[in-house]
């Protein structure tokens, strides 16, 4: 599993340039029918053992936050802007890949030269600028991402970019690529980090009766903090939610989730805050409405270089996720 | 002597302020292709010597610092968070979700925590104190591999940019040392006017306490401090700064010797080596503070070249200014200030 997270992490896909993911995927996964939407969402459906009296359909979206080049000047400085939610915190001081052929800086002057004022603020994106060193074919609208290492670490934990939700991918990449107990649809989706924006369409074009949103979600169980500040807790198994900034959950979905937790023997924990949103947002409005439920990884520090998730958890969504389609079948 | 390759050898080398052994072995190992008497003292300073053959030569000391600025763990605590303290004066304000090495009684990887808009205090930078670094463990596993006082870098790499920039980490001051060794390799075989003293020091980033003995033990009579200095970046002031790219910055300074600037500046010219003069109006904040009052006083001036992003994991020097510092520190060891 690690190998194969760390090669899908490591494609560069951000919001409007999922394509490498899109195509990682489509020659990954032994499928019944494949198709890509006008938006870029990859549409699977996969035969199960059985046909269930209703569609159901898991989601997991293949973008990551990045960046976009704004502008950019003759002695090698690009302007930039960040695609999803980056506090610019975690930008500065960094390599990142630009347009998938040079290597940039972000950086400020000299620790030295900076005002008191200035070691104490954090620069918004606008004034940064990604250093490529001298001329670099790179035009206005090209992407950019993190460079940045991908580890196993400590107690079976592993460390990366864009785990936020290439974790999810891999799980339903896993799901269509072994015996499914149901048919099921499976939509690798686009723009989420900009507001959900392909699963909306892909949950037109499929029209579920029923989704399970696969994603990872904030975990905040860092030094100093405390009770339900910490969202959730890697470890803890897999989070189910039953309500976040877009989604209300469907109640029975979110009970069964748990129900279906405890007699197979998986791990499971809920959210002590109502904060995020995902795919679920635009699902669950779909058409006539879709009956959502979300299963996530627990997540240290979201949208980052160094997103942190522990093994265990991720085996726990995914086994969840394979019970979870036999159990919203039978319903 | 390709000067990339060197840079990427002695950059990727560990060597935080108070434990510098890693980076000065191998420094040690790289001089002992050009000097004598090759040493590593219990500080973690290098040494070395190479003789001109002229019975009168003076000493001519050639200094860069060897030590880069990091972490020291200061705390574990219940649930095996890492606290820390600063080695130095690393950036700050770029650590946040840094993925960091623990040296601890072996290396650990980990991740510097940063936290969601929920509990985010302000938009304010992170202050050291409020570092907090997950290795993934219990505070018992944590204990058997981390001590108090081990030491924590920023995990970084080598990278090449457009031009003939590269970015890593502990551009300062190993780039100086390359400097010096490239410049040794330019001066091999030939007849040099003075007997030179390598010192890669330790400790510069903490208050050049290794170059102050190093200075002591050779007694020079001359010394050429060879470390980074400021490159130009949109943000930064034009008189504050040099472009990457514009050569070697000759040190004009009080502190300084002006003979030694003006002749390492008329060579420059002589010799066709691209220059900037940098002027400093007080110290220089170099090894050159403490080797200019070591003993009786020692002559001193600085060599430097300009870097970007001083202090962070991903420095960018130009190599071309690397290569014009060697050259020009060759020529002046050759004697070449004598008939300019």
């Amino acid at each position: 599993m690690f190998d194969e997270l760390k090669t899908l992490c490591e494609l560069n896909g951000t919001s409007g340039d999922e394509s490498r993911v899109r195509n990682y995927i489509e020659t990954h996964i032994n499928a019944d029918k494949i198709t890509t939407d006008p938006l870029g969402n990859l549409l699977v459906f996969k035969k199960g053992r059985k046909t269930p009296d209703k569609k159901i359909m898991f989601a997991a979206h293949m973008d990551e936050v990045g960046f976009i080049i704004t502008d950019v000047s003759e002695n090698g400085f690009l302007s930039f802007g960040a695609v999803g939610g980056i506090n610019p915190s975690v930008v500065l001081g960094r390599a990142l890949c630009v347009d998938n052929k040079a290597f940039g800086i972000v950086g400020t002057k000299a620790v030295h030269q900076q005002s008191k004022e200035e070691r104490g603020k954090i620069p918004p994106f606008d004034e940064m600028y990604i250093d490529v060193g001298g001329n670099v074919d790179i035009s206005r609208g090209s992407f950019a991402y993190f460079d940045t290492d991908f580890f196993r670490f400590g107690d079976g934990f592993i460390k990366g970019k864009a785990i936020d939700d290439r974790a999810g991918c891999l799980i339903m990449m896993d799901m269509i690529n072994g015996e499914p107990e149901y048919d099921a649809w499976y939509a690798f989706t686009v723009q989420e980090e900009i507001g959900t924006r392909g699963s909306k369409t892909a949950a037109f074009t499929i029209a579920p009766d029923a989704a399970i949103v696969l994603e990872t979600t904030t975990a905040c169980d860092a030094a100093g903090v405390s009770g339900s500040k910490k969202v959730c807790e890697l470890g803890k198994g897999a989070v189910v939610s039953y309500m976040d900034k877009r989604t209300i959950y469907d109640r029975e979905l979110y009970s069964l989730a748990f129900k279906t937790a405890e007699e197979n023997g998986i791990p499971v924990q809920t959210k002590t805050l109502v904060a995020g949103g995902n795919d679920s947002g635009s699902i669950h409005i779909s058409r006539g409405g879709v009956r959502t439920c979300a299963v996530s990884v627990p997540c240290r520090n979201l949208h980052s270089p160094s997103c942190v998730i522990k093994e265990s958890d991720y085996f726990a969504v995914k086994k969840l996720a394979e019970k979870m389609l036999s159990a919203v079948a039978e319903i | 002597m390709n000067i990339k390759s060197l840079l990427k050898t002695m950059t990727e080398k560990v060597g935080v302020s108070g434990n510098e052994f890693a980076a000065s072995n191998a420094a040690a190992e790289l001089l002992k292709q050009y000097a004598e008497d090759v040493n590593v003292d219990a500080f973690g300073n290098v040494t070395g010597f190479v003789k001109s053959g002229r019975a009168d030569a003076k000493t001519l000391m050639l200094d860069a610092h060897i030590d880069q600025v990091g972490y020291i763990v200061t705390n574990i605590d219940e649930n095996g968070f890492i606290s820390v303290g600063t080695c130095g004066s690393p950036d700050v304000k770029t650590i946040l979700a840094q993925s960091v090495t623990v040296h601890g009684k072996k290396d650990i990887q980990g991740v510097v925590s940063t936290l969601p808009p929920h509990v985010l205090k302000s938009e304010s930078a992170p202050k050291a104190e409020e570092i907090s670094i997950d290795v993934g463990m219990n505070k018992a596993q944590v204990m058997e591999i981390v001590s108090l006082g081990d030491f924590v870098t920023v995990n970084s790499a080598f990278r090449e940019l457009a031009g003939n920039v590269i970015s890593a980490p502990a551009v300062d001051d190993r780039s100086g040392v390359c400097a010096i060794l490239s410049a040794l390799d330019m001066l091999k075989g030939k007849k040099m006017a003075y007997n030179i003293a390598v010192s890669f020091s330790a400790q510069e980033e903490t208050g050049e306490r290794g170059a102050t003995q190093t200075a002591f033990r050779i007694a020079p009579d001359e010394c050429i401090a060879v470390d980074v200095s400021f490159g130009r970046t949109p943000d930064s002031s034009p008189k504050e700064t040099a472009e990457l790219g514009s050569g070697v910055m000759i040190g004009y300074s009080p502190s300084l010797d002006s003979g030694m600037s003006n002749s390492l500046r008329a060579l420059a010219r002589n010799k066709n080596i691209a220059f900037t003069e940098e002027v400093m109006p007080g110290s220089t904040g170099t090894n050159a503070d403490a080797i200019g009052v070591s003993g009786a006083g020692v002559k001193c001036c600085t060599l430097s070249f300009p870097i970007r992003y001083m202090h962070t994991p991903v420095e960018c020097v130009d190599l071309g200014d690397v290569e014009l510092t060697a050259r020009l520190i060759c020529e002046y060891a050759l004697g070449g200030a004598d008939d300019v």
